[in-house]
């Protein structure tokens, strides 16, 4: 399995390689030179411009040039803004990352939670009003243009009703003489989720041995409500909690939009995936067996169907992120996306180069996690 | 042992285990029922084993998913009676149809291959029969000791029960589901074409053991196979099925030596035998019985070549032609005669 | 992409009585005509069986419903344009056109109404200089709400919502159908040359596949779209080529394989059939079936990808839908929500519809080619 995982990981380096390559060639082929860029940029003075040809190599061959940019990519230097002169690209970016992580894998965990309930329900029930509606429903926000619905759910949710705030990260009025920086606050957070996560996945590692299915399962919940307690008084007694709640406040809407446009597409297919392993042979074994519906249902047959479901993560991934940029443009949630968009529309090409070469990056690593995860999930893999 | 719907034999204390009496089965589609099972009746002893053979499609299957209660939700059990050591299974709801699964009668797959689920190991799936149907559920130690037992039991080592089926050989696979069948010490095994996928030095040995273990554990089985010779040794009684219907049902040697339906002679004769005396292979000639609109009268009619007028228009009744030997044919007399013209 | 046909191994059942399986063995004289004659009876019975099986399914007839009307749209508009509109193309061009609707106003110190009120300062900001409390002013109103003139109102440029709508259809079909047969040929070609080759042409083709699956289109898109002037058929090329390099011509090579062991192939062969003619007139024919079903689904995601790009306002387009919903959104009515309903609601609706109808044409394709997907 080690190997598989190194196997993989060369495989993946090799590709971002590709993708820089690409994105080298798309920059070299854009109409005129990127030193004209910021050569005439009033706001860069013309000291920096000769260390920016420098850093960039543009004194040099189209070869060295080319290699400049691959280095340069692999120790971070993204090179400087130009709008945001001088600051560099990879310090902007860097701490933009978490906020576009914690959208992306947020809503990626919620819809793939809820979707594969929803579609194993509905393959389960099938031939049933339940699984026409929820079909339909799923085609629908499948193909629904994403855009127009996050404003709608932002005009809805927190226009009208008034239950969100309207986009953004922070509410600046909250945050007047606070004692934090937002970014501080946030990666606590995530710390503090990334520690409960930890706690739960060990409980469960723990309690795989009992052979009682009620008990291990009473025994799971028990102990998973406690550390929410735990973590409930952690942020009570906390000095940052008021600042936390307005950023967990912020975070609801634009996650719960991203994750439905996601759901969709997880539910329907789960339900083709399940409807699959409903036919297979071991499916009629466990219910000669004489065990309960219910444990067929979920044991058998949604485990296998869980396989399929995993490796179409490819395909979801190029939705989720081009469904995150949208989702930060509507939402104004300063992430990765937001700052390509406006790198994009304002012509700062570092920055755009960047932010591209980083999501691209991140892409290949969700990629990554996935393989790793579907090692874990078919034993056939895993011993062989 | 007594119940409310216990018959009138099971009180005179007959030693049969199973008890069919008309059982007809349809399934509803959209072309119209598919009369897979009719009026079939059979007895079966304690601690013997019953074949049942015929081509595929012929309903043996769903002779033995009715038996099991394994019917998916398009089939109805139209009438006829199922007693399982006395007990009434027929008009049994979902929730006591499963509960007795597994327990009473346990099922040895065809294709073992894919029998076991691929991401759970083979001691796992095993457990999970055990954890629903023990009283109390047993500890995970307690279950693998059983499991470990019967592992030896069908020759195999006790440590593989923590491997993956993927890591098992075809007839290792095969083992292992009769370890599974066993597994609550039911009383009925249906085997469906426990051998069909593996080879013929296998079989043997898996047969082998079946008988084995039948005798030393005394549950009855019941083998369904689409070739006689595979089964004519581990069985006392054999019954040939032809598009739904029994055909023929009496002890193991004299239908395999002398069978007296037109359809179980020819489908002997068309099976290659290693150990009989040479002779030449008759074929069956003709398409199996369409199931949703079957030929009236004797189904077999219009691939017989004995029919005459009659056998289309009367249904033939099993017919007592030896002791223990039955026969649904009007011309069985004649069948004899074919084997010689066949020739 | 969702729910895509699961079973991309086996062949497709029912395969279009294809010409190449040797026409009638007993009879070699058969005239030109006859030949084409029962190709055509052969191709027509073979819709039928298909049509048939289609037909069963509503979702499909639903989709091609929705399809039609707005084919209709699209060619509706140039007819309208050349007649009912013709003399006041300056109002109706869904580009340069604008017609500000006039509505009287009066002037107030405290507006209570704003349908029919408005304040001093308001007045004076539209112009109305010398207005004082009381007065009635002649305001231009854009965006204006539907009205006889404008059925589904103006924009907030003054233009007539109908017309963009309209021609919005227009653009999609052309983007749509340009970027699914690029993708369709070229993903068959691919595929079918990958599969029948095999060996490095094959590894070759499949990893450009799998790196055209894993970069982030969207970003990419956006990237390319600030750099370059991209247009509408620019992008239906890119979005095209992207697809049938990528995610089709893995998904048909699949298929393409279960066809090159078919023994009509090895016939073909053995009878001398160089690789390019096998490929074209055997292999090819008998994956599309398949293409035609991924044809569908690409148009959805070429019409959705344009939209969204358009929404950022980075495509080189006179008007499409994505561009109706940018202009409302950088003009500031994102939020005025049900007030001005007409400049969010029909376009988003239009391009929703739009991939919903194409989807579930190929959903309801998908249960023709692929029997085992088919409700017993």
């Amino acid at each position: 399995m080690l190997k598989f995982i190194g196997r993989r990981l060369l495989q993946m380096a090799f590709l971002f390689v590709l993708f820089l390559t690409i994105l080298f060639f798309l920059l070299q082929a854009q109409p005129g030179d990127i030193s004209s860029q910021f050569v005439g940029n009033p706001e860069i003075p013309p000291e920096a411009k000769e260390i920016l040809r420098e850093r960039l190599g543009l004194n040099e061959s189209l070869w060295g040039q080319y290699t400049t940019f691959i280095i340069n990519f692999f120790k971070l230097d993204f090179g400087v803004s130009f709008t945001e002169y001088p600051r560099e690209v990879s310090d902007i970016l860097l701490s933009r990352l978490p906020r576009t992580v914690v959208l992306f894998l947020t809503a990626t965990l919620l819809a793939y939670w809820m979707g594969f309930a929803t579609g194993k329900l509905v393959a389960w029930r099938r031939n049933t009003k339940l699984e026409h509606v929820v079909t339909v429903t799923g085609i629908f926000l499948y193909t629904v243009f994403y855009p127009w619905f996050a404003i709608m759910m932002l005009w809805i949710f927190a226009a009208n009703l008034g239950w969100f705030p309207v986009g953004k990260f922070i509410t600046p009025s909250v945050w007047n003489n606070a004692p934090f920086e937002a970014n501080q606050v946030f990666n606590r957070m995530i710390v503090v989720a990334v520690l409960f996560a930890l706690f739960v996945g060990v409980v469960w590692y723990l309690t795989r041995r009992i052979g009682d299915l009620d008990r291990r399962k009473w025994l799971r919940r028990g102990i998973a409500a406690g550390g929410l307690v735990v973590v409930a008084f952690y942020w009570m007694g906390s000095d940052m909690r008021t600042y936390a709640a307005d950023i967990a406040h912020h975070t609801v809407l634009p996650v719960v939009t991203l994750a439905l446009v996601f759901f969709a597409q997880i539910t329907l297919l789960t339900r083709s995936s399940m409807l699959e392993t409903l036919r297979e042979d071991y499916i009629l074994t466990a219910r000669a067996k004489g065990i309960p519906e219910r444990v067929v249902r979920d044991r058998h047959a949604a485990r296998n169907a869980l396989l399929p479901v995993t490796t179409s993560f490819v395909l979801a991934l190029a939705a989720v992120i081009g469904g995150g940029i949208v989702t930060e443009s509507i939402f104004s949630w300063p992430g990765i996306g937001l700052a390509l968009l406006n790198a994009v529309l304002v012509e700062d090409i570092p920055l755009a180069i960047g932010g591209l070469a980083l999501i691209g990056l991140l892409s290949l690593v969700g990629h990554l996690i996935v393989d790793i995860l579907y090692t874990f999930l078919d034993p056939r893999i895993r011993y062989s | 042992m007594t119940s409310p719907s216990a018959s009138a034999d099971t009180l005179l204390g007959t030693d049969n285990i199973l008890e069919v009496d008309d059982l007809t089965m349809y399934y509803k589609t959209r072309g119209g029922y598919v009369k897979a099972v009719e009026d079939i009746t059979f007895d079966l002893g304690k601690q013997t084993a019953l074949g049942l053979v015929g081509e595929s499609g012929c309903g043996k299957t769903s002779v033995a998913m009715s038996l099991m209660g394994l019917l998916p939700g398009n089939a109805e059990i139209n009438k006829g009676s199922i007693r399982l050591d006395g007990d009434e299974l027929v008009g049994l709801t979902r929730e006591e149809l499963r509960e007795r699964r597994w327990r009473d009668i346990a099922m040895v797959f065809q294709g073992a291959m894919n029998a076991w689920n691929p991401v759970y190991t083979v001691g796992d799936q095993i457990r999970e029969a055990i954890r629903y149907h023990w009283e109390p559920a047993p500890s995970v130690e307690v279950a693998n000791a059983r499991i470990a037992e019967l592992f030896e039991l069908v020759g195999l080592a006790p440590a593989m029960l923590e491997r993956y089926p993927h890591e098992f050989s075809g007839g290792m696979r095969q083992r292992a589901v009769i370890a599974m069948a066993l597994s609550c010490d039911p009383k009925l095994i249906i085997a469906d074409e426990p051998t069909t996928a593996l080879d013929v030095i296998v079989q043997e040995q898996i047969l082998k053991e079946l008988k084995k273990i039948q005798d030393d554990l005394g549950m009855a089985i019941i083998y369904i196979s689409h070739d006689i010779a595979v089964i004519a040794e581990v069985t006392e009684q054999i019954g040939i099925m032809y598009a739904g219907r029994l055909v023929e049902l009496g002890p193991t040697p004299e239908v395999f030596a002398d069978p007296r339906h037109p359809y179980g002679l020819l489908l002997l004769r068309s099976t290659p035998s290693i150990k009989g005396p040479r002779r030449k292979l008759a074929p069956l000639v003709g398409e199996p019985a369409d199931l949703v609109n079957p030929p009236p009268g004797c189904r077999f009619h219009p691939r017989c070549p004995l029919a005459e007028e009659r056998c289309a228009q009367e249904t033939p009744v099993m017919e007592e032609v030896s002791p223990g030997h039955q026969v649904a044919c009007f011309y069985w007399e004649r069948t004899a005669e074919l084997d010689i013209e066949g020739v | 992409m969702a729910d895509q046909p699961s079973n991309v191994d086996s062949p497709p059942s029912e395969q279009p009585e294809s010409p190449d399986i040797g026409i009638v063995v007993e009879d070699i004289e058969l005239t030109r005509g006859q030949i084409i004659r029962t190709r055509l009876k052969l191709a027509w019975r073979s819709f039928r069986k298909n049509w048939s099986l289609f037909a069963e399914n509503k979702i499909g007839i639903v989709g091609l419903g929705i399809i039609a009307i707005f084919g209709l749209m699209a060619i509706a508009h140039p007819i309208l344009m050349a007649t009912v509109w013709s003399d006041k193309k300056d109002i109706y061009d869904p580009v340069i056109g604008t017609d500000a609707v006039i509505v009287e106003k009066v002037v107030v110190v405290e507006v209570t109404d704003p349908e029919t009120q408005l304040t001093l300062q308001e007045a004076q900001l539209e112009g109305e200089l010398f207005a004082s409390p009381g007065d009635i002013v002649e305001i231009p109103l854009a965006p204006a709400p539907p009205s006889r003139d404008h059925l589904l109102g103006t924009d907030p440029l003054g233009r007539d919502i109908l017309s963009q709508l309209m021609f919005g259809a227009r653009a999609a079909f052309t983007l749509g159908i340009v970027a699914a047969l690029v993708t369709t040929v070229l993903a068959t070609l691919v595929g079918s040359v990958a599969a029948y080759h095999g060996g490095l042409v094959d590894t070759w083709l499949m990893r450009q596949a799998d790196l055209i699956l894993l970069m982030p289109l969207l970003p990419l898109l956006i990237v390319v779209a600030a750099f370059y002037q991209v247009g509408l058929i620019g992008l239906a090329l890119i979005l095209g080529i992207l697809g049938g390099l990528g995610g089709t011509a893995i998904i048909l090579k699949s298929q393409a394989l279960a066809v090159k062991v078919k023994p009509f192939i090895d016939a073909a062969r053995v009878a001398g059939g160089s690789s390019r003619h096998i490929i074209l007139r055997h292999v090819v024919p008998n994956v599309l079936p398949l293409s035609f079903l991924y044809m569908m689904f690409e148009v959805t995601a070429a019409i959705l990808t344009e939209a969204t790009l358009s929404f950022f306002g980075l495509l080189d387009i006179e008007m499409s839908w994505g561009i109706m919903i940018n202009t409302a959104h950088t003009q500031g009515y994102t939020l005025s929500g049900l007030g001005t309903w007409w400049l969010l609601l029909p376009a988003g609706l239009a391009v929703t519809f739009m991939g919903f109808a194409f989807f579930l044409v190929g959903r309801a394709a998908d249960e023709v080619v692929n029997p085992r997907l088919r409700a017993r």
